[in-house]
């Protein structure tokens, strides 16, 4: 399997996925730091993290799959939503909190 | 080291604005205020890609972080109020 077909597959089979360095416990970067915390503070919890600093392959083909050139990337039932600038946005203006509601817990 | 004044040459090379902002001193760290004609229509994914095109490879590998907030020029008047 490609690392496009791996990525793929990580987007769909799980509803909240967020590309990151580090773990949620312990975020490598300010930027995927933030992530984590807007993601916990629309109630979502049980989301799945992948550590790009653990694999060159994915750090790259992540960059690839949605052609953004940045980490974190925040994928929502398959479909990439944006980085930590557009989490925010969101988040502030409510519009991600919409998109999270059903998938809080 | 990358300024914020070269990161503002860059992208106006590479995309029409009505009005661009770049700060950051640390060389690595930016935050842009860009509005542009071409947003208009596109969503904040779509927009933040424009301004990763007209960055190209070599500035986005040199630059760590570069904040974003686009706006269309009808948004950019609705904030101005």
């Amino acid at each position: 399997m490609s690392i496009q077909d791996t990525i793929r597959q990580t987007v769909t089979e799980n509803p909240v996925v967020l590309f990151m360095k580090g773990s949620a416990q312990f975020p490598q970067c300010g930027f995927s730091g933030r992530a984590v915390q807007i993601l916990k503070a629309c109630g979502v919890n049980n989301f799945v993290t992948v550590d790009v600093l653990a694999d060159a392959e994915i750090r790259q083909g992540i960059k690839d799959y949605a052609s953004w050139p940045t980490i974190p990337q925040l994928y929502v039932n398959g479909e990439f939503l944006g980085g930590s600038d557009i989490m925010y946005e969101m988040y502030q203006s409510g519009e991600l909190q919409e998109v999270l509601k059903d998938l809080a817990n | 080291m990358v300024s914020a004044d070269y990161i503002k040459e860059v992208i106006l090379a590479g995309l029409p604005c009505d009005y661009i902002d770049v700060q950051g001193d640390d060389g690595t760290h930016f935050n842009a205020v860009i509005v542009s004609a071409e947003f208009s229509g596109r969503n904040r994914v779509q927009r933040h890609q424009l301004v990763y095109q007209a960055l190209g490879d070599r500035m986005r590998a040199e630059i760590h972080a570069l904040g974003m907030k686009t706006l269309s020029p009808e948004e950019w008047a609705q904030q101005q109020g």
